[in-house]
């Protein structure tokens, strides 16, 4: 799901060149409503960031700031080192992917490319030259002459984005690209999308409630909520080793466990919770008899009908719904607690063998390495 | 004969029935009465009542049509003048109609959400009045001895009164006022449903906000625009009372001429014609207008 894990080298990324930064960034609507809180981000040249969270959560009001819509009430953007904070949306060097696209209806699609490139004053047969090169870039050379409402949505979208690139911003700005696309188109399009970005080699920042969206596009994420950020990270990262409940609970599914650590030793914990004992297979920064949360996603949990070996990282209870996916089948084991555990097995033989149906008795097993113990 | 039975039921239930009353409606009260104005303006004076629509001297029955009314129109200079003379009187209203309406309109769609109904029902207050008296106060405005050279004299501006009445300029004040409703109120609706992603594209995309309005504003609200304009420019045309009250006798307007050939002259089939030539004068540009609009719609690549 995710990309590939980049080394995570600190010195790295300072050498690269920031392009955007984010200084304590606040936005208050009304004098009471606070949209964005005292957010603070760097982005790097080339990099494509994305903005995750729930509506509501402050994402859209950020990247609207970013784009000049609204000014911060607090705080400063720079641009390449350059003070944007005030300058008015048609004045910087940022492009947007609207959300549904905002595509001029009375525009062709040559006229809608060509819109922004006509403002800068660039001479005909160059206007005409970059059109022609963005039509190439999505693929719609055919469709130059057609009004917007003549296109597909993945046609649309296309467009929206040829147009946010022809003037070759600095930084390119994507709010909710694929939310108008149904499912399966999204998933291609997902792909195109940051080929094509990466081919361009123009900085990006994403904003989606689509995780999934979030993890295949972004190089990096921040998760938000009620404005400001929960966890900024790479995908993986942020999807292994949440730091926080809601970010556990927000990135994917989760079967959270409420416990106390009983042994807190260097190399290992132990937590005990009122399903089963956890015995977690690493160090970490608590100490005994502090109460903690367990998280281990649903795909690191196996079943069997057989009792597990140990007295550690399984517990017991009864098949109450099994979802199938057709890759893979969620089962919910309802335990003694009261807790619904969700299991995802996945289905590599074409007979569904788990043997497993309503009502069983099951056990659940997870490794000394499933587990993310959460103080927050 | 029972399947026709039921045929004649069919028609005359549900779905047709419902479909034919507009249509009954529109024959009768529209079609029925433009085709007698046509057949009168095609008779001569002696003939020209609704009896005398059908010629039944040869025994049977047969339409005599008559192009004198036509001919004279087409052959002296005055029908002609005065017909340019309205369509002038009526572009200029509509051109002041939509500078005026357009700006008001916009500010209107951009004001509070909970204004706007209040806004909405000043623009229709006047017509809690009637239109007469409404025009009837222009002239107290406008004459001579009125209120405004009045307050203009005492003020020291001007030393001798400015004769604004019966002149184009006051015909033109009361047209305008009169219909400048009428393009408000299909502009604003059109501006209110103006979606603002598009000027923030517009804006995100490098133009300024004056830009914005002539690119992507203006083009956008289009309908609106031909709507209001029409509204304007239609009635304007055929205004009889207003250049009848406020222009004096040196305005030439069609409606005037309209009611002195019915009402002086007496002469039916010449009023008849001078209609029926307005109607044409103002159905063609129309349709023309919207085959361009509906070809439009149809480019395909």
């Amino acid at each position: 799901m995710a990309t590939a894990p980049k080394p995570q080298t600190g010195t790295e990324s300072a050498e690269k060149e920031v392009l955007l930064r984010i200084e304590g960034v606040t936005k208050i609507y009304d004098g009471t409503v606070k949209a964005v809180d005292d957010v603070s981000l760097t982005v790097t040249k080339g990099e494509i960031f994305g903005l995750l969270g729930g509506s509501g959560c402050g994402k859209s009001t950020l990247l609207r700031m970013l784009a000049g819509f609204e000014v911060p009430t607090k705080g400063k953007i720079y641009l390449a080192g350059q003070d944007i904070t005030n300058l008015p949306a048609y004045q910087r060097p940022i492009n947007m992917m609207f959300q549904s696209y905002a595509l001029f209806p009375h525009l062709s699609v040559w006229e809608n490319i060509a819109f922004g490139l006509k403002r800068d004053g660039m001479p005909k047969e160059q206007i005409a030259e970059r059109v022609e090169k963005m039509l190439g870039l999505v693929q719609l050379t055919k469709f130059a002459q057609r009004k917007p409402h003549q296109l597909s949505g993945g046609q649309q979208q296309r467009v929206a984005l040829a147009r946010s690139l022809a003037k070759r911003p600095q930084l390119l700005l994507l709010d909710e690209p694929l939310g108008a696309l149904d499912k399966k188109l999204r998933e291609t399009t997902q792909l195109e999308l940051v080929n094509i970005i990466e081919q361009v080699g123009v900085t990006c920042v994403l904003v989606t409630h689509d995780q999934e969206e979030a993890m295949t596009m972004a190089s990096r994420i921040a998760v938000m909520s009620e404005g400001y950020f929960l966890q900024v990270g790479e995908p993986d990262t942020v999807y292994e080793m949440p730091n926080s409940r809601k970010v556990a609970d927000f990135i994917g599914n989760v079967n959270m466990f409420e416990g106390v650590i009983e042994e807190d030793e260097p190399d290992h914990v132990t937590v005990r919770c009122a399903e089963c004992v956890h015995y977690v297979g690493h160090g970490i920064s608590g100490h005994s008899g502090m109460s903690v949360g367990v998280a281990v996603r649903p795909e690191k949990v196996m079943l069997s009908k057989n009792k597990p070996k140990g007295d550690y990282n399984w517990t017991e209870g009864e098949v109450i719904e099994i979802v199938y996916f057709g890759a893979h089948t969620t089962y919910h084991l309802k335990l003694a607690s009261g807790m619904v555990l969700k299991a995802q097995e996945i289905n590599s033989t074409r007979d569904l063998s788990c043997g497993l149906t309503w009502g069983d008795k099951a056990y659940a097993h997870w490794s000394n390495e499933a587990m993310v113990v959460l103080t927050q | 004969m029972a399947q026709s039975k039921n045929a004649f039921l069919n028609f005359f239930s549900g779905r047709k029935l419902i479909i034919g009353v507009p249509y009954v409606w529109f024959i009768l009260l529209a079609a029925i009465p433009l085709l007698i104005v046509l057949k009168i303006s095609l008779s001569t004076m002696e003939t020209a009542s609704v009896s005398n629509m059908i010629d039944w001297s040869r025994g049977w029955p047969s339409l005599t049509l008559n192009f004198s009314s036509y001919q004279f129109i087409a052959s002296d200079a005055l029908y002609v003048k005065t017909y340019l003379s309205s369509i002038k009187y009526a572009l200029i209203t509509t051109i002041i109609c939509l500078a005026i309406g357009y700006p008001f309109a916009y500010f209107m769609a951009r004001a509070p959400k909970h204004i706007q109904p209040t806004l909405l029902m000043l623009i229709m207050l006047p017509f809690w009045t009637s239109f007469l008296l409404r025009i009837y106060a222009w002239k107290t405005l406008l004459v001579n001895n009125g209120i405004i050279n009045n307050a203009l004299m005492s003020l020291g501006v001007i030393s001798e009164p400015i004769s604004m009445m019966n002149t184009p300029f006051s015909l033109i004040i009361g047209m305008v006022y009169s219909y400048l409703p009428f393009m408000i109120l299909p502009l604003y609706a059109n501006l209110s449903k103006l979606d603002v992603r598009y000027l923030e594209a517009a804006a995100d995309l490098g133009t300024s906000p004056l830009k914005t309005f002539w690119l992507v504003t203006v083009p956008l609200s289009k309908a609106g625009i031909i709507a209001g304009s029409m509204l304007v420019f239609i009635p304007s045309i055929g205004e009889y009372v207003i250049p009848e009250l406020l222009g004096g006798p040196n305005t030439l307007m069609i409606g005037r001429v309209l009611w002195d050939e019915f009402f002086s002259n007496n002469d039916w089939p010449m009023a008849s014609a001078v209609a029926i030539v307005m109607i044409l004068l103002i159905l063609v540009p129309m349709a023309l207008l919207n085959k361009s609009q509906s070809d439009q719609a149809e480019i395909k690549p």
